[in-house]
């Protein structure tokens, strides 16, 4: 009898310095853990930002309000591997002068709109990926045989988007003397093509494919690339827990062949041969 | 323990000293609270409590060193030398690129300084460097089933690179062209070459070395947090140890009226001295990983990016001049990637050149903190020898950058020829002599991080050795004291 109250009186020692001990654990843990915002652990909704307005990269459908293309698609498998499941993706519009300001001010928390990451735009926002990259080429109309690469773009009528940098590498930093033809936005530059006004649109290939699958042949994309635009996935500065993780997500969409199949899907009517391998990562330090 | 197995019945008789009554002692009155109301009990009790208490030191210590000893495993052994096995790697196969192109460039003249034959001596010697440093990846990506699968794409891919340059040599061999003017059927099998290399082979090698750089960073900043954590349990945990041992010893000299009991004396102390060697162990190998990673690694692993983004810059001149049709590509580039190295705004590479010139001060440091990672480490000099190299580097930088705008001239002005010549020469003021001058430099720098980091992994792995012997030792010698302290006490209530 006195034996069992013994070790009955040892346990409870044991089991009062267990607690002791783990009570003080736990404070500790919880003043070690200052969880920083990153897109790995914060709450849903994901809010993603998207083009609304290109065809095959990022598009509204007026009628529903849903996006749907290649970046969504691609924004959809990145927050699936970082743990938000379709119903937990939110998506929101964004024009191409306000991402750096839609992630700094957090209206969205990351970008994937056929962004591309430049040395300035990275002094503003940390770029995951490339996801893929894009090669500046050239729109013209399907009957027309005249121009087959970027030289041929000489004393032909060139569509110049204000605030796109794309007719500069033609006519400034590739020295073409092509003449300009101002218009609003990418969307009027085709419609001014396909009603011969302007003989060719330059910018990045997957935008010119979206727009001659859309065309339903009656445009074409020449093929003739010139120019890496490495289309980044936009995150909050400082969050490299995140942009590591989204390296990883696009790591794995290109080996379980995830990319491959996006890529088809949306670009192979286009005339386009896509590059189906992984790119080359800006690095997240 | 044996002796919590046989303790003395409730009615032992009388203790043989009256307990003081009026001023219960700390121990005493948590001892009744807990219900140990016989002396002996209590004993035993405190005596278990003790051994609880040291018991969950050496745990702790134990866990922290551990927390130490798999950083270091990672970082100095892992992750870290996978970082310079897949740079090398890279710049390996990216240097295969650049000699295939001065191969095809250089055509069947003879009279260019760096000749053919040179740059296949060099294509060979690359190609055993990528086997070499391919195997040593795999075998360092450990279990990691996502690396593994892309060292084993590599290896595949590097076979089909080889096929594809050897046919395109073969073809330009037959030509038998002039330097720099490589004919259709050449560039054709070039382009599918190089477009491999720079758009399977590359990219993998490359994210493979950010992987392994972001599994350091992990590390370090969990193993890192866990080993100065613990440097506070440890204090804890050996203060609590201590303070019971000190107050059983008074209790135990008041109420069996010795002055000390010696193996409690002795426990007591090397329990003090075990913890403060202890925090004072753990401090330092948080400092070794600190070393190890903030001016080590961090630098090592930046300039190994730098170095290999500079030898694919130095491929792409050499591509600029053999495929004019994709030259404009070449060309931006080129200019992507020297701002990468050292950013200088600019929208083409006139405007880079004349803006690098500008930045630098006469013996090549940057005027004022530039960006770029050649910007970056400039601004972190804070090793011996380290201020001469880095002005190297950078000077390095500025004469390849101004040999390579001599030679874009040169190519405006249609004078191919002279192009190539200034492509291909053999002393300085010629690209490749300049490039291999700025890349020397460079792998001056690395070795001078690399050395701090292995100098840090070495001293921290040298602070723990040893200890998985000396820690429980020690914990059992404690243990066995704390008994024989307290043994003959109880025995006094047979």
């Amino acid at each position: 009898m006195s034996r069992g109250m013994r070790t009955s009186r040892l346990r409870r020692t044991a089991a009062g310095l267990a607690v002791a001990v783990l009570a003080l654990a736990s404070a500790a843990c919880g003043t070690a853990s200052g969880a920083t915002t990153s897109v790995t652990n914060q709450d849903a909704p994901l809010t993603i930002g998207v083009k609304a307005d290109q065809p095959g990269l990022g598009q509204r459908n007026p009628s529903n309000g849903t996006f749907s293309g290649f970046d969504v698609d691609v924004a959809r498998y990145i927050a699936g591997k970082l743990g938000f499941n379709s119903d937990e993706v939110e998506f929101k519009a964004v024009g191409s002068a306000d991402r750096e300001k839609a992630l700094r001010d957090g209206s969205v928390d990351m970008v994937v709109a056929s962004y591309s990451i430049t040395p300035e735009r990275e002094r503003q926002v940390l770029f995951g990926g490339p996801y893929y990259v894009a090669h500046q080429d050239i729109l013209v109309r399907s009957s027309d045989t005249s121009i087959k690469g970027v030289d041929d773009l000489a004393h032909k009528k060139l569509c110049r988007v204000n605030g796109s940098t794309s007719w500069e590498r033609v006519i400034k930093e590739g020295d073409i003397p092509a003449e300009p033809v101002t218009a609003p936005d990418y969307g009027t530059c085709v419609k001014m093509l396909r009603d011969q006004k302007i003989d060719a649109v330059s910018t990045d290939d997957l935008i010119l494919a979206g727009y001659a699958i859309a065309s339903g042949g009656e445009l074409r994309v020449v093929n003739a690339p010139f120019s890496d635009e490495r289309y980044g996935v936009g995150l909050r500065k400082g969050d490299i827990t995140g942009c590591e993780a989204v390296n990883k997500a696009i790591t794995s969409m290109y080996q379980d062949a995830t990319a491959q199949i996006l890529l088809a899907n949306w670009f192979d009517k286009s005339g386009l041969e896509p590059t189906t391998e992984v790119p080359q990562f800006e690095g997240c330090s | 323990m044996t002796t919590v197995s046989r303790p003395p019945a409730r009615t032992t008789p009388a203790a043989p000293v009256t307990p003081n009554r009026r001023r219960p002692g700390v121990l005493r009155r948590v001892a009744s609270r807990m219900r140990l109301r016989t002396r002996p009990a209590r004993i035993l009790g405190v005596s278990a409590l003790a051994i609880a208490l040291v018991a969950t030191l050496f745990t702790v210590t134990n866990a922290a060193i551990g927390d130490a000893r798999d950083g270091l495993r990672v970082i100095g052994h892992q992750a870290g030398p996978q970082v310079v096995a897949t740079a090398n790697l890279y710049f390996a196969l990216s240097d295969m690129d650049t000699q295939l192109a001065n191969i095809l460039l250089n055509g069947s003249s003879v009279k260019l300084g760096f000749s053919r034959d040179q740059s296949l001596g060099l294509y060979d010697q690359d190609r055993v460097a990528a086997d070499n440093a391919a195997i040593q990846a795999l075998r360092l990506t450990g279990n990691d089933p996502e690396a593994q699968a892309t060292v084993r794409e590599l290896l595949d891919g590097m076979g089909q690179y080889e096929q594809l340059a050897a046919r395109a040599m073969q073809l330009d061999e037959q030509s038998k062209h002039e330097a720099g003017a490589a004919p259709g059927n050449v560039l054709a099998v070039h382009r599918q070459a190089t477009d491999l290399m720079t758009q399977d082979l590359l990219p993998k090698a490359y994210n493979l070395t950010l992987d392994s750089g972001s599994i350091v960073r992990r590390t370090y900043e969990d193993k890192r947090g866990a080993v100065l954590a613990g440097r506070w349990w440890v204090g804890l945990a050996g203060l609590a140890a201590v303070a019971l041992l000190v107050l059983f010893q008074a209790y135990l000299s008041v109420r069996f009226r010795r002055l000390v009991n010696p193996a409690l004396a002795l426990a007591t102390v090397i329990c003090l001295a075990f913890t403060i060697v202890g925090v004072l162990l753990l401090n330092a190998e948080a400092g070794h990983l600190r070393e190890a990673k903030v001016r080590g690694f961090d630098s090592v692993l930046a300039l190994h990016r730098a170095r290999a983004i500079s030898n694919s810059m130095n491929a792409d001149e050499s591509r600029f001049l053999l495929d004019p049709l994709r030259a404009d590509t070449y060309d931006q580039l080129y200019l992507s990637k020297a701002q990468s190295i050292l950013y200088v705004p600019s929208v083409d590479l006139k405007g880079y050149d004349a803006g690098v010139n500008t930045a630098l001060d006469p013996s090549g440091m940057p005027k004022a903190p530039m960006e770029g990672f050649l910007g970056v480490e400039a601004q972190h000099v804070t090793l011996p020898g380290q201020r001469a190299v880095v002005n190297r580097v950078m000077s390095g930088f500025r004469q390849f950058q101004r040999s390579d705008a001599k030679v874009r001239t040169l190519a405006e002005q249609g004078d191919r020829r002279g192009a190539v010549d200034t492509r291909l020469g053999d002393a300085e003021g010629h690209t490749n002599v300049d490039f291999a001058l700025y890349d020397l430099s460079l792998g001056s720098l690395i070795d001078i991080h690399q050395q701090t980091f292995a100098r840090a992994i070495a001293d921290g792995d040298a602070a723990v050795a040893g200890w998985n012997v000396a820690l429980p030792v020690t914990g059992l010698v404690v243990v066995a004291l704390i008994v024989i302290g307290v043994r003959p006490r109880v025995a006094e209530y047979r």
